[in-house]
């Protein structure tokens, strides 16, 4: 039997990561059962949504009942830590890490910086971008105007977020900024077919993640969690589209 | 020739894709690798003459289910697998034009293009629910009556 409170701490951590980073409902809620029940807790209940975590469980039989709960503000996706964090609580379940151990590698994975350098997201980001506008119907020379649109894009929603910390309002912005210089690049004569360049462009802006988490949590039961992850990711796509009206209203 | 190149490009953007969502290094491939079975599904499909919708389902039940069976065996989340499967299916284009006919006041033109988008978005999530039916069967939550007892 191991200290209720620590474990309590160890699994609201675990907990909170995942959900932060972008994991789905029921991998929070099972991840962080499973790690109770190991540490030979019974009468163990999680209930995850979007935005908190609740768990409870009991040390004895009817004696000494546990139940904390932690807010979840950020979400942010980042995949590599979801799976570090899966790959700990394994372990943990499995009997090989000790409560200090797990303790020092989530808090390690917690403050760990994102796994990509942030220039190599934005050059990816214009890959991505460029690889759509030709999968989308351009031709070979709207590649280079989608790639530099795309890139602007991207540095645009992370510059908007880190100083100006909105929400959706870091899409629209993006949008405009990544339209707009496809617009100016198409009109000094870099690319032909606009539309491709442009699709291209947003194209890293896509929530994904929110989008396939919200089919997976409504699937599995998680209907709360399910509508507002679909939510969130009905509103960012609806900004990217007022973004880039916005500024095909105003250029063209 | 063409479809060669769309392949080459589709793995490339993928790439990209799994760089912004922070993939895990050793996922990286992998998903490039079911973004591309994704592409030439769709393709293929489209080719052979049945109708964008049911290709696109087609495309992503193929896609989840490799993820599905991949994430099973290198022991990561499914859904750094599935995300990057399933991206070349996203309807960016039909959006685009959706948005596009309203701001040019074609309401009706919007219309059209917005119900094509919702249908593809639905297709690809009607192929994510039947791979995740497949792999979880026995695993699921009960609906109506209890036959179990």
């Amino acid at each position: 039997m191991k200290a209720a409170d620590e474990v309590m701490d160890i699994c609201l951590l675990a907990g909170e990561i995942m959900l932060t980073y972008g994991a789905e409902t029921y991998r929070v809620e099972e991840t962080l059962e499973r790690m109770a029940r190991s540490s030979g807790f019974t009468n163990v209940h999680c209930f995850t949504t979007t935005t908190g975590i609740f768990l409870s469980f009991e040390e004895r039989k009817g004696k000494e009942d546990l139940m904390q709960m932690v807010r979840v503000d950020d979400r942010m996706q980042d995949l590599n830590k979801v799976t570090e964090v899966n790959q700990v609580s394994r372990e943990f379940t499995a009997g090989e890490l000790t409560v200090e151990e797990a303790d020092q590698r989530l808090k390690a994975i917690s403050k760990a910086p994102i796994h990509y350098p942030i220039w190599l997201i934005h050059l990816a980001a214009g890959v991505a971008g460029s690889g759509f506008s030709y999968l989308f119907g351009g031709g070979l020379q709207d590649l280079l105007p989608a790639y530099l649109a795309a890139v602007i894009a991207s540095v645009t929603l992370v510059e908007f977020e880190r100083y100006l910390k909105v929400r959706f309002a870091a899409e629209l912005a993006a949008a405009f900024v990544g339209g707009s210089v496809a617009i100016l690049l198409v009109f000094i004569g870099v690319g032909n077919n606009l539309d491709q360049i442009i699709i291209g462009s947003l194209m890293p802006l896509v929530p994904g993640v929110p989008l396939t988490n919200a089919v997976r949590d409504l699937l599995s039961g998680d209907l709360l969690a399910g509508m507002s992850r679909g939510v969130e990711a009905l509103l960012t796509s609806l900004s990217i589209a007022s973004g880039i009206a916005l500024s095909i209203s105003l250029f063209l | 020739m063409d479809l060669i190149i769309e392949l080459l490009m589709t793995f490339a953007a993928i790439i990209g894709f799994g760089v912004i969502f922070s993939v895990p290094k050793r996922a990286l491939l992998l998903g490039g690798g079911i973004g591309v079975v994704t592409w030439f599904v769709l393709q293929t499909g489209i080719n052979m003459g049945t109708s964008a919708i049911f290709a696109t389902v087609l495309a992503s039940l193929t896609a989840a289910t490799i993820a599905h069976l991949l994430a099973k065996k290198i022991r990561i989340p499914v859904t750094t697998l599935s995300i990057p499967g399933i991206l070349p299916l996203v309807p960016g284009s039909r959006a685009y034009f959706t948005m596009l006919a309203f701001v040019d006041g074609d309401y009706l033109l919007g219309l059209e293009y917005g119900v094509e988008t919702m249908l593809q978005a639905g297709a690809i999530a009607a192929g994510l629910v039947l791979a995740l039916s497949i792999f979880s069967f026995g695993k699921g939550i009960g609906n109506r009556y209890e036959t179990g007892h």
